[in-house]
């Protein structure tokens, strides 16, 4: 009885108590990190003694954030959009390739998403130091590619397996050529992939510090290492502004992604 | 289908776009099928990641000199021994308690109602894709001597001074866990949901007690995806460096940190590619145990 829901009794009560503490504890920082950039105390006072939108004003007044946000924006952007272009090759290669070898590949092509980071972070700054690449775009830009790349290949891949490749052979019978058939066929019903990839690849980028942290130059930063080193100097009330926009932006893309898919889905 | 296959092998498809059932026999030697599309990943990883990473391994047995003595410095010194010994206690503990809370979650969403199990996921979903600086401020924040949730436990009596909840083993726990939690329970529903509910009705028949059941049939039948699941936590949390670094303290030192620490303030690169070998050597031992645990399974299929 124990996979029951309606028959459990006094186990489910306990279950869902349980079920409901960790959904409030994983939802408490977001939350209060909320709160806590609309309250007036310098010194993060909770519950704060006055609500103001100061914090906010002294953020966007900041041209050191803007900028941070706009170079995480251009290199989450671009390293995201190679990867889903990169990904989506290798992906064809991966699940329809008859060659040796292919499981290795494959192994080979997601290793960035379960080697340290740190290591992979410790290994391009010293190869980009010599390559005059450190601190520079291309340099992040290929370091997130790299890293993002995994994520772009996974749902692509996933798409492609669940798709009857007969449905494309069909066009070809029927006279359409084969990169015809793959870009009026194929394409489109994996776009639900495709648009995953797109989303995991570039918050894979987006978020990503500790490449970033050994890759950032004074005069280039993306936002986690502009966040990083204000949280070093101490927890100002500007960082939880920054944060709070971070979550709405994450709580936007979630909302995109429930609405495309439910469009995709019909 | 023979014909189809045997259309697109004769009409001149660049590479990548060959059919998938190989016929054995019917193909002559030619370019791998299928190999060109991966071709322009295969470069930019081995480029951009394999070379680089076999270029740092290399310098811990070339700098400052040839010879293992950065490995012997490493294995030989106990301030090195002490922060192996806490990375592995601390990705042991953030595990142990990761599995343990995220079992009862991952049950419930396994059979609750979709409409309730939705809102659960969405939190889930919420804080797995919130900035992870984000999450670990706030956990600074609300852990700090004067935070929140000491002034609460204060003002209800319940202690008297505040409790030391960060730069410690505490700190670093809570925060790991409440990243590592999305990572345990989504994998965990998945093997729940697998089991037939049959099978423990069968055994509540046959007069098993819920805690027979569950000790003798839906703990053994989720064992797989907890092994699996904790594994991944284990292996993550090894490597793991925002998180120990912000909320840990300088004395539970953590080997991702060490590395960084190494190489960016003390220029010690002999040192700290040794560290970040046998950092990638245990992690690599591991991500194959797990992929022998996972069996046949694709890696990073389903959610």
């Amino acid at each position: 009885m124990l996979l029951d829901y309606d028959r459990m009794g006094w186990l489910r009560v306990m279950l869902l108590g349980i079920t409901g503490l960790v959904t409030a504890f994983l939802l408490l920082p977001v939350v209060f990190i909320v709160l806590l950039s609309f309250g007036s105390s310098r010194w993060l006072a909770f519950p704060p003694p006055g609500w103001t939108l100061k914090w906010y004003g002294e953020l966007l007044a900041d041209p050191a954030w803007l900028g941070a946000a706009l170079t995480s924006m251009r290199i989450a952007a671009i390293a995201a959009a190679l990867a889903v272009v990169i990904g989506l090759f290798a992906s064809f290669a991966l699940v329809r390739g008859e060659f040796r070898g292919r499981n290795v590949l494959r192994g080979l092509l997601l290793t960035p998403m379960v080697l340290p980071v740190v290591v992979f972070a410790v290994a391009i700054y010293a190869f980009f130091l010599r390559l005059g690449l450190g601190g520079t775009t291309v340099g992040f830009v290929i370091a997130h590619t790299v890293l993002a790349l995994p994520f772009a290949i996974i749902p692509i891949a996933t798409a492609l397996e669940g798709f009857d490749k007969t449905i494309e052979d069909a066009a070809i019978v029927c006279g359409a050529s084969p990169l015809e058939a793959k870009l009026r066929i194929t394409l489109p019903s994996i776009r639900i992939g495709i648009f995953s990839a797109a989303i995991f690849a570039f918050l894979a980028s987006w978020d990503e510090v500790v490449v970033a942290i050994f890759m950032a130059s004074p005069t280039l930063q993306t936002l986690p290492v502009k966040i990083w080193g204000s949280l070093r100097q101490d927890l100002s009330p500007v960082i939880a502004a920054a944060s709070s926009l971070l979550v709405l932006l994450t709580l936007l893309l979630m909302i995109a992604a429930a609405l495309i898919r439910r469009r995709f889905s019909k | 289908m023979a014909d189809v296959n045997l259309t697109l092998r004769e009409s001149k498809a660049p590479a990548g776009q060959a059919g998938t059932a190989a016929m054995p026999g019917k193909a002559p030697f030619r370019f791998p099928a299928g190999l060109g599309g991966a071709l322009p990943a295969l470069v930019l990883v081995t480029l951009f990641f394999v070379v680089p990473v076999v270029a740092l391994l290399l310098r811990s047995v070339t700098e400052p000199e040839p010879g293992l003595q950065n490995y012997a410095t490493l294995f030989g010194d106990g301030t090195y021994a002490r922060i192996f010994l806490n990375t592995f206690l601390v990705a042991s503990v953030v595990t142990a308690v990761t599995i343990v809370v995220a079992f009862p979650v991952a049950w419930m969403l396994a059979i609750m109602p979709p409409a309730l199990g939705s809102i659960v996921f969405g939190v889930i979903i919420l804080s797995m894709w919130t900035n992870l600086l984000t999450r670990t401020y706030a956990w600074m924040v609300l852990l700090q001597r004067t935070g929140v949730i000491n002034r609460t436990l204060i003002s209800l009596g319940i202690i008297d001074e505040p409790l030391p909840l960060i730069n410690n083993l505490t700190g670093v726990t809570i925060g790991m866990v409440y990243i590592m939690l999305p990572f345990m329970i989504l994998p965990l529903v998945g093997t729940l949901r697998a089991i037939d509910p049959m099978t423990l009705r069968a055994a509540a028949l046959c007069g098993a007690s819920p805690f027979a059941a569950f000790r003798r049939i839906l703990l053994p039948l989720s064992l797989p995806g907890v092994a699996a699941g904790g594994l991944m936590v284990f292996v993550m949390s090894l490597g793991y460096f925002v998180t120990p670094a912000l909320l840990g303290g300088t004395s539970n030192m953590m080997l991702a940190e060490m590395i960084a620490q190494m190489i960016q303030s003390l220029l010690n690169w002999g040192l700290g590619s040794a560290a970040a070998f046998v950092l990638l050597a245990v992690t690599m031992a591991l991500y194959a145990l797990q992929l022998r645990l996972v069996g046949a399974r694709r890696v990073g299929g389903g959610a």
